[in-house]
C-alpha cells in the first residue's frame, strides 16, 4: 500500500524523498502563518489572556473549562450551532448533488446554467447580507411581495423577526450561500466516474436510479465525504452572514457558537475564554467527524 | 450521466434546472435593477423590477468616490496570483498525501481539519503580527501569502480525494511502460486531476476576491486597496447603506468571478476524462 | 495581551517568512516613517454619506495645504468593521494616529490603555464649547480619551398629511409632547392598515436605556465601587409604555420590532406608519429618498419627567501609541472649530456638540428640515450610568437584548424581564 507494488526495494527511500520534496513548498508558509498561530490559539485557551496594552498573561490550566461547563448560554448556542450546521450541510448536499447531476447532463445552455449557479458564491459578502435582509423584509421584502402578488397574503411573515421562523430563514440563506461551492466540487467529482462503468451497467439493463445508486454514488464517495465534512466544519464556523441578518436575535434564537466566541474575543476582550470555547468546539466537532468519517471510510473500503 | 431520459424526463430536468437557477441567480437581477434606480425608487412598499427613471448616477458615484476601477485591478492581481499559487503548491502536496502513508501525512490532515475548525477570529492578531514583522504588511505579496496559506487546507483536502479516485492501475500501467514517476504524474495524474484543480483554483480565486478583513487591516496605502474594502464604505450605521452605488459596485465585483468560472467550467465536462484516459 | 516573548517569537517567525523568499521579494516594509520631513498623521474616519465624506475630505485637504509640516492622511473606514479593525491594529501596534468612533465603544479601548488622555492637549476654547454632561461620556477613570463632536438625539419623524387628517397639530420645536400625549396621538393615527407608530427595535437595549432617562431610569447603580443592575418603577416605565402600544392599544406595529431605523422607511413612505421615533439622522433619508409629494415633519423628543436622553456622541480620539499626540490634538482643534463642526454635523444630519457650532448651523439652515428641533434637543443629552459601567457590552448582548426582545414579542412578563436583567447584571458585574 505504501509504495507502488511494481517498484523495486530501493525505491522506498527515494519515495520518502519525493514526499518531502512534494510537500516542501507548502510547508514553510503554512508553519508560520497557520500552524504557529493555531498552536498559540490553543495555548491561549489555558490562560487568562485579555485584550489590552501590556497585559500580563498567566497560565490558568483548566480554569476556563470549569467556568465553561457552567456556561448555560454557551451550551444553548452550541445546540443552535449544531442544528444550524447539520441543517445547512444536509440541505446543501442534497440540493447540490441534484444540481450537479443536472449540470452534468448534455442540456442546452449548460455553460450559462453553470455560471449562473455560482452567483451566490461570486457576490461580495457585503451585499449578500443586505440582499437577504431585503428578501425577508416584513413590509417591502421580495418574499412577502411575491406572496402578495400571487394572492397568498396569508403566507406573508416577519421572517427574521419571528421567534419560530428566524432560524429556518437563516438556514435557507446558509444553504443558498454555500451551495455553489458544493455543487462545483461534486460536479468535478462526477467527471471521475468512468463512463465505461455506466455503459456496462446499462448493458446489464440497470435502471437509471440503480445505476446512480450503485455506480455513481460509490465512485463519488471520497469526494462526497471530503466536501460534506468540510461543509459541516465551515457551516459550524460561519457566523458573519447570520450576524448581519439577526445579530443572534430574536431572543437569542440564532446565536451561533462562533458568534458567541467572536463576541467574547473581540467585544469583551476575553481572549483566553474565547480560545477555550474554540478548543472545546474543536474537540467536540472532531469527535463527531471521527464517527462520520470512520463509518464512511469503512463503507468505502 | 443518467442515460438518455424520455421527453417528459427532459422537460422535468429543464424545469428543475430553472427552479435552481432562479433560487441561486435571482440576486443578479436584483443587483442590476437596483444599480439603475435613483434613491427615491429604492425605498418602496412594493418594489418594482424595472426602474421607472433609470439612472447611471450610481455608477458615476461609485467609481468617482471610491476609485473602484483601481481597487478591482488590485483585487484581480491578488486573486489570480493566489489561485495560481494555490494550485501549484497543492497539486504535488495532495498527491503525496493521498498516495503515501507517512506520519507527515497524518499530521498534515490533522492540521487541515484543525485550521478549519479553530475560530478564525482568534488567529487574526498573531497572523497580522507575523506578516507585519516580515515587512509584508501593506503589500499585495503579504495578502497573497496569507490567502494561499488559508486556501491550502481546502485545496489539499479536496485534491487528495480526487487523487484517491484515480485508479492506481493507470499509474502502474504507465510505470510498467517505463515512464518515470514525474512522467506518470504529468501524463496520467494531472489530466485526470483537472476538474479538481478547476474547483480548487476557483475556490482560491473567489476566496481571495471576496476576502475583506485581512485586506482591511494589512493594506494602508489607498492605492493598494482591494475591492471588498472599497465596497464596504458604502455601508453605514445600523444596517443602512447607500444602496445605489453599492449595487453598482457589487455588480462590477460579481462579474469577474463569473467570467473566471465561465472560462474554467469547460474543464468540468466528461469529455476531458475520456480523452485523458485514451491519451 | 501580547507579552514581549510573543513579539520576539513573531519576529523570528517573520524572519523565516522572509527566508521563504520568492513571495516576499516585493514586500516593501516601508512601515516606519522617516524621522526627517513633515509629521505624518493617519486619520481613520467613518464618514460615509456623500456630503459628509466630501466635507471631511475638504477639511483635511485644507489643513494639509495650510500646514506643510503636519500632513494628515485621510483613511476611510466603515462602521461595521471598525471595532475589529481597531482592536487588531491596536494589538498589532499599528493603529492610526487619529480615530473616529463613538463614546459607548471607546470606553473598552480606553480602559485597555489604547487611547491617549487628551485632558491637557485640548485647548480651553474647544473644551468650553461642549457641555460637561457630554464630556462625561468620554471620561473613563478620570481620563478624557475622545473629543465628542456629533450627537444623535432621538426625535420623532411624522407624516404631515396623516397628522393633518387626524387633526393632530405639530408641537413647537421647544415644546415636545409628553409620553401620554404621544400615546394618545398615536391612537388617533391608528386605523385599519395604518399604525400610529413603528418602533424599530432591532437593537432594543441602547434604545430603551437611552429613553429610560426620561423617567430617571438608571439601570446601573454604583455604591462604593460596586455596580449592580436594579430594576424599579423608573426603569420599567419605558419598556411598559412601548409594550402597551404594541399589545394593549395596538398603536405600534409588532412587525417593525425586528427592524433597524432605516428599515421602517418603506412602510413610512407608504403610509403604513404615521410616526417614526428615531434618530435625527433619519432626516437625511427623508430628504433623499421620500417620494416627491411626501411631507414630513420633525417632532421634538417625547418627554417623561424630563426629556433627558443618553448621549452617545461620535468621537475623535488619539491612539496611545501615536508618536505625534500634540500635532494630532492641534489637528483636532482645527478640525472641530465651530464652523468646521457645523459643516460636519450638517453633512451627517447630526447635532454638533459645540454650542457655537449649533448656533451657526441653525443660522445656516434657517432651522428648516428639522434643524430647529435637532438644535433644541442637544440640551437634553447627557451621560447615563450604563455608559460608565464595566461589562455593559457583555450585559447588553448576552442578557438585555434577548430579554427585551422576548418581552417586546410578548413572550415574557415585565417582572420576568426585570429579573432576567438583574440576573444578567449579577453574572457580568461579578
Amino acid at each position: 500500500m505504501t509504495t507502488l507494488r511494481v517498484g523495486k526495494p530501493h525505491k522506498a527511500r527515494s519515495d520518502k524523498l519525493t514526499i518531502y520534496l512534494l510537500l516542501l513548498p507548502s510547508l514553510l508558509p503554512v508553519l508560520l502563518l497557520s500552524v504557529f498561530p493555531l498552536l498559540r490559539g490553543i495555548y491561549l485557551g489555558f490562560t487568562d489572556a485579555r485584550a489590552g496594552r501590556n497585559v500580563d498573561v498567566t497560565f490558568t490550566g483548566f480554569e476556563n473549562y470549569k467556568e465553561l461547563l457552567g456556561d448555560e448560554m454557551f451550551w444553548n448556542s452550541f445546540k443552535i450551532g449544531l442544528i444550524w450546521a447539520l441543517g445547512v450541510t444536509v440541505l446543501q448536499f442534497v440540493l447540490a448533488l441534484g444540481l450537479a447531476l443536472l449540470l452534468n447532463q448534455q442540456l442546452r445552455f449548460r455553460g450559462v446554467a453553470r455560471v449562473l449557479s455560482v452567483v451566490p458564491w461570486a457576490m461580495p459578502p457585503v451585499v449578500v447580507g443586505i440582499l437577504w435582509k431585503l428578501v425577508y423584509h416584513p413590509d417591502a421584502g421580495l418574499l412577502n411581495e411575491f406572496f402578495h402578488r400571487i394572492g397568498a397574503d396569508g403566507l406573508r411573515a416577519n421572517w427574521l423577526g419571528d421567534f419560530s421562523t428566524a432560524l429556518p430563514a437563516v438556514i435557507i440563506v446558509g444553504v443558498w450561500a454555500g451551495m455553489p461551492q458544493t455543487t462545483v466540487v461534486l460536479l468535478a467529482g462526477l467527471q471521475g466516474v468512468a463512463p465505461e462503468l455506466h455503459e456496462a451497467a446499462a448493458v446489464d439493463g440497470a435502471s437509471a436510479w440503480h445505476r446512480f445508486r450503485h455506480v455513481t454514488l460509490p465512485a463519488l464517495a471520497p469526494v462526497i465525504v471530503a466536501i460534506t465534512s468540510l461543509d459541516f466544519i465551515w457551516n459550524f464556523n460561519s457566523f458573519g452572514l447570520v450576524y448581519v441578518l439577526t445579530a443572534g436575535g430574536p431572543g437569542g434564537k440564532t446565536m451561533l457558537p462562533m458568534l458567541f466566541a467572536y463576541e467574547e474575543a473581540f467585544r469583551y476582550g476575553n481572549y483566553g475564554y474565547a480560545a477555550a470555547l474554540g478548543n472545546v468546539m474543536v474537540v467536540i466537532i472532531v469527535a463527531l467527524l471521527a464517527i462520520y468519517l470512520r463509518r464512511r471510510l469503512r463503507e468505502a473500503n | 450521466m443518467l442515460g438518455k431520459p424520455s421527453r417528459t424526463g427532459r422537460t422535468l430536468q429543464y424545469l428543475a434546472l430553472a427552479a435552481y437557477l432562479i433560487f441561486l441567480g435571482f440576486p443578479l437581477v436584483w443587483l442590476l435593477s437596483t444599480a439603475f434606480k435613483p434613491p427615491r425608487e429604492l425605498v418602496q412598499l412594493h418594489p418594482t423590477l424595472i426602474p421607472s427613471n433609470p439612472t447611471v448616477q450610481n455608477f458615476v458615484q461609485a467609481f468617482t468616490e471610491q476609485e473602484l476601477g483601481r481597487a478591482a485591478w488590485n483585487s484581480l492581481q491578488v486573486s489570480l496570483a493566489s489561485a495560481v499559487l494555490t494550485v501549484l503548491v497543492a497539486m504535488p502536496a495532495s498527491y503525496a498525501l493521498a498516495r503515501f502513508k507517512s506520519k507527515l501525512g497524518t499530521l498534515a490532515l490533522g492540521w487541515v481539519l484543525l485550521s478549519q475548525l479553530f475560530p478564525f477570529v482568534l488567529l487574526i492578531i498573531p497572523i497580522f503580527l507575523v506578516l507585519r514583522q516580515a515587512g509584508l504588511a501593506n503589500s499585495h505579496a503579504g495578502l497573497v501569502l496569507i490567502y494561499v496559506v488559508w486556501a491550502l487546507p481546502f485545496a489539499l483536502w479536496m485534491l487528495q480525494g480526487f487523487v484517491r479516485n484515480i485508479p492506481r492501475e493507470l499509474e502502474e500501467a504507465a510505470s510498467v511502460d517505463g515512464a518515470s514517476r514525474l512522467q506518470t504524474l504529468r501524463r496520467v495524474v494531472f489530466p485526470l486531476l483537472a476538474p479538481g484543480l478547476v474547483a480548487t483554483a476557483l475556490f482560491s480565486f473567489i476566496s481571495a476576491w471576496n476576502e475583506f478583513f485581512f485586506a482591511l487591516v494589512l493594506i494602508k496605502t489607498p492605492e493598494l486597496q482591494t475591492l471588498p474594502v472599497a465596497l464596504a464604505r458604502f455601508v453605514g450605521i445600523e444596517g443602512t447603506a447607500r444602496l445605489g452605488p453599492l449595487a453598482a459596485g457589487a455588480l462590477l465585483a460579481t462579474l469577474p468571478s463569473l467570467i473566471f468560472f465561465a472560462f474554467m467550467q469547460r474543464r468540468l465536462s466528461s469529455g476531458s476524462l475520456a480523452g485523458a484516459v485514451k491519451g | 495581551m501580547l507579552p514581549i516573548r510573543f513579539r520576539r517569537l513573531a519576529a523570528a517567525a517573520a524572519i523565516a517568512v522572509v527566508g521563504v523568499g520568492a513571495l516576499a521579494a516585493c514586500g516593501n516594509g516601508g512601515d516606519d516613517e522617516a524621522s526627517a520631513g513633515p509629521v505624518k498623521l493617519r486619520f481613520l474616519s467613518l464618514a460615509w454619506q456623500k456630503e459628509s465624506l466630501q466635507a471631511n475630505k475638504d477639511l483635511v485637504a485644507k489643513w494639509n495645504s495650510e500646514h506643510p509640516d503636519i500632513q494628515v492622511e485621510y483613511v476611510q473606514g466603515d462602521w461595521n468593521s471598525v471595532h475589529d479593525q481597531l482592536l487588531t491594529s491596536f494589538e498589532g501596534g499599528d493603529a492610526p494616529d487619529i480615530v473616529h468612533y463613538e463614546a459607548s465603544s471607546i470606553g473598552e479601548f480606553s480602559k485597555q490603555g489604547y487611547l491617549a488622555d487628551l485632558k491637557d492637549l485640548i485647548p480651553a476654547d474647544l473644551k468650553g464649547q461642549i457641555d460637561q454632561g457630554v464630556w462625561d461620556t468620554v471620561t473613563f477613570d478620570g481620563q478624557v480619551t475622545g473629543v465628542p463632536f456629533l450627537l444623535e438625539s432621538q426625535v420623532v419623524i411624522a407624516n404631515k398629511k396623516l397628522l393633518d387628517a387626524a387633526g393632530v397639530t405639530v408641537p413647537p420645536a421647544d415644546g415636545g409632547w409628553t409620553w401620554d400625549e404621544f400615546q394618545a396621538n398615536a391612537q388617533k393615527l391608528t386605523k385599519s392598515g395604518q399604525y400610529g407608530v413603528a418602533w424599530a427595535l432591532k437593537s432594543p437595549t441602547n434604545r430603551v436605556l437611552n429613553l429610560a432617562l426620561n423617567y430617571d431610569g438608571k439601570f446601573f447603580y454604583s455604591d462604593g465601587g460596586k455596580t449592580e443592575v436594579k430594576i424599579g418603577d423608573a426603569e420599567k416605565e419605558i419598556p411598559k409604555r412601548i409594550h402597551d402600544m404594541l399589545y394593549t392599544s395596538k398603536t405600534a406595529s409588532p412587525e417593525a420590532l425586528g427592524m433597524s431605523g432605516a428599515d421602517t422607511l418603506p412602510g413610512f413612505f407608504g403610509g403604513k406608519y404615521a410616526m417614526l421615533p428615531g434618530s435625527v439622522s433619519l432626516r437625511q433619508q427623508m430628504v433623499e429618498q421620500a417620494p416627491k409629494d411626501f411631507e414630513w415633519v420633525t417632532l421634538p423628543p417625547v418627554k417623561g419627567l424630563s426629556a433627558n436622553q443618553a448621549a452617545n456622541p461620535q468621537t475623535l480620539s488619539v491612539s496611545a501609541d501615536s508618536k505625534h499626540k500634540e500635532q494630532a490634538a492641534q489637528f483636532l482643534s482645527y478640525f472641530l472649530n465651530p464652523t468646521n463642526m457645523a459643516t460636519l454635523a450638517k453633512g451627517d444630519w447630526l447635532v454638533p456638540t459645540g454650542k457655537q457650532a449649533n448656533e451657526e448651523l441653525v443660522k445656516l439652515t434657517e432651522g428648516k428640515q428639522g434643524w430647529d428641533v435637532a438644535a433644541n434637543s442637544a440640551a437634553d443629552l447627557t451621560v447615563a450610568p450604563f455608559q460608565q459601567a464595566d461589562g455593559y457590552p457583555e450585559w447588553k448582548t448576552k442578557y438585555a437584548t434577548p430579554a427585551l426582545q422576548q418581552y417586546f414579542a410578548n413572550k415574557i412578563t415585565l417582572d420576568q424581564l426585570a429579573s432576567q436583567l438583574v440576573d444578567g447584571g449579577k453574572q457580568v458585574l461579578r
